[in-house]
């Protein structure tokens, strides 16, 4: 059985927006897989399509066997949700909102006290369980919000940019437990707005743009259609006519024949497997044709370039207002 | 093949409960919400009193009889401005909770969208439980003053009378409650909340009997008063303290007695509290399970 299995779903606001354009998927138990995208490519719009708290415009959605719409019920009590805002009650401690989850979801009395004991050792917030949220980081109350969303171990996690605003240490932190999760059998379905994040934990991810899935893959197979790592290059003159011409140096060098060469706002970007080894020799070509290179990077490709290279457009961030706040968990209850 | 397993829900009733404790846990951390919902009818009693009292008490006799003190009178009335302020309040915590996400977190779980509006008033209820018992305390404090010691009856109808009254307060809360919460959905804004149950909180009190005999005020407040549900709680409190039928808004006689109003205040305060709590878990429905056209 498929976790997830979604048909032609799509998502129009009261407004007018149409968030989601037709999105078909289908995820397998186990599967750890991501949707990745920029603000407002209709991510939190689908997610909450797929956990009930928007009901499809068009299309089916079947989670864990069950429609979104006809059965939301027994899809609720089956799956975790983890909102892109952190949810936590910060008047309760770290025990009382775990405890209050596991009341929520039912979980059988006998077990609770050894389920949150389990969950706050997860997430490493044994030593403060009893301190209201109130006085927690940002990291600790994302940690609790995590160990909220799993007290009935449920066989399918939705984590919406589980880790956008957190600091490098604390986003780590948080990989090991969703990658710890997912090893345990857990389905899981992530949101994320980094290349890297997807890269580092899902087995497939697709690349989601104006509400419609462009592309679905192993991130490294979609990362290759990048052709490899890119190099920034700056240039003294950067002039149109200058720019275009250091463009045309790099392509007729034949150094990135596998790669692509685009014009930037101050020099150029190559993409290419040999980015690395002859970069050397692209800033020598360059200088032979009496450029003053100021500035070069080299850098692995970014979600930007990944978008480039599948959509052959910039990801721009959307002027979307719906996406991502927590308005629209239901624009249609201010009508 | 696997299939997953539904059906791990709670019932009813534990769901109230679940969200009842919650909200329990999160008045008493507040320090703000208990001694605001005790110190304010404190305040409002006693200035009420010591600054009408003298005045108004010409007013009360020819209402009334000569026997009624101003406290007897006003107690009734600072109950239910008490479990005005509380219900009006019911919604912040809504907003408070779409704000820090715990809103959302309870509409993805399995929790009943009912149990969650009637958790969340029930803890309103508690609130105003103990604090109209505190007010009836303090009401017997100040006639003690007053009358030098020399109270004689303070609650006509008795102990039953005094419980009757909490109940009052209950059954005129939950209305208003509902209507906080709607608010609370509708604008999904904390200040439009505040102001939306404040603006009419005031006003209404003014323009019901529950300061002076409706009979000694102008035509149109009169005309009013006979709209204001808070006219129909006060009457029904005052009825249960004073023993007799104190409602002139409307002319009930076929009960007899403190029947007289209270089977009519009753009646419209039900009323209200299944209408508007209707529509309030309506819009929760709303807010939960809904395409977004």
């Amino acid at each position: 059985m498929n976790a997830i299995e979604a048909t032609g779903v799509e998502l129009t606001y009261s407004d007018g927006t149409e968030a989601v354009r037709g999105i078909d998927l289908a995820i397998p138990e186990g599967e750890f897989f991501g949707f990745l995208g920029p603000n407002g490519a209709g991510k939190t719009t689908a997610i909450k399509t797929f956990t009930t708290l928007l009901y499809p415009t068009a299309g089916t959605v079947t989670v864990n066997g069950f429609d979104v719409v006809d059965d939301a019920q027994s899809v609720r009590e089956t799956i975790g949700y983890m909102a892109q805002e952190t949810s936590v009650d910060e008047e309760l401690t770290a025990r009382e909102n775990i405890k209050f989850a596991c009341e929520a979801y039912g979980v059988p009395r006998g077990e609770r006290a050894d389920r949150i004991d389990e969950l706050l050792d997860l997430v490493d917030l044994a030593d403060v369980a009893d301190k209201e949220a109130t006085e927690f980081s940002g990291g600790m109350k994302k940690r609790l919000d995590v160990a909220t969303a799993l007290v009935h171990e449920p066989p399918l996690v939705f984590l919406d940019e589980p880790t956008t605003g957190l600091d490098p240490k604390a986003r780590i932190r948080l990989w090991e437990y969703f990658r710890e999760i997912n090893e345990q059998g857990t389905t899981v379905f992530l949101t994320t707005q980094y290349l890297e994040e997807a890269d580092e934990l899902c087995d497939r991810l697709s690349v989601i743009q104006d509400g419609k899935i462009v592309a679905t893959d192993a991130p490294d197979t979609l990362k290759s259609e990048v052709g490899g790592d890119v190099l920034d290059i700056t240039i003294d003159d950067a002039s149109e006519e200058r720019r275009a011409h250091a463009a045309e140096v790099a392509r007729e060098s034949g150094l990135f024949a596998d790669g692509t060469v685009e014009i930037t706002d101050d020099g150029i970007s190559v993409a290419s497997e040999h980015a690395r080894s002859r970069g050397t020799d692209l800033l020598l070509a360059l200088r032979d044709a009496d450029f003053t290179v100021t500035g070069f990077d080299v850098r692995s490709p970014t979600l930007d370039d990944v978008f480039l290279a599948i959509t052959g457009e910039p990801a721009e961030e959307d002027d979307e207002p719906a996406e991502g706040t927590r308005e629209s968990a239901a624009p249609e209850a201010a009508q | 093949m696997s299939t997953v397993e539904a059906g791990n829900s709670n019932g009813f009733l534990m769901d109230i409960w679940i969200n009842l404790k919650r909200w329990l846990i999160k008045t008493t951390r507040n320090p703000f919400v208990v001694v605001g919902s005790l110190v304010q009818p404190v305040i409002f009693l006693v200035l009420f009193t010591e600054i009408f009292g003298g005045a108004v008490g010409g007013a009360l006799s020819q209402a009334l009889g000569p026997d009624i003190s101003y406290v007897t009178y006003l107690t009734p009335a600072i109950i239910v401005q008490s479990a005005l302020v509380a219900a009006a309040g019911s919604g912040i915590g809504l907003v408070d909770d779409m704000e820090n996400g715990m809103f959302e977190k309870v509409l993805v779980s399995p929790i009943n969208r009912a149990a969650m509006f009637l958790g969340k008033s029930l803890s309103e209820v508690v609130r105003i439980v103990v604090q109209t018992f505190i007010i009836l305390g303090l009401g017997y404090v100040l006639l003690w003053f007053d009358t030098g010691g020399e109270i004689g009856t303070y609650i006509e109808t008795g102990i039953v009378g005094a419980l009757g009254i909490v109940l009052v307060a209950i059954v005129f809360a939950i209305w208003f409650t509902a209507f906080s919460n709607i608010v609370a959905l509708v604008t999904r804004d904390q200040e439009s909340t505040i102001i939306g149950a404040n603006l009419l909180q005031f006003p209404l009190l003014f323009v019901s009997s529950a300061f002076l005999p409706v009979d000694i005020l102008p035509n149109w407040v009169q005309t009013v008063a006979t709209f204001n549900p808070i006219t129909y709680g006060v009457d029904a409190a005052r009825a249960l303290m004073l023993g007799r039928d104190v409602q002139t808004v409307i002319d009930v006689t076929a009960f007899g007695g403190v029947w007289n109003t209270l089977i009519p205040s009753f009646a419209v305060l039900i009323a209200l509290d299944i209408a508007l709590g209707a529509i309030a878990v309506r819009y929760l429905n709303r807010a939960s399970s809904s395409s977004a056209q």
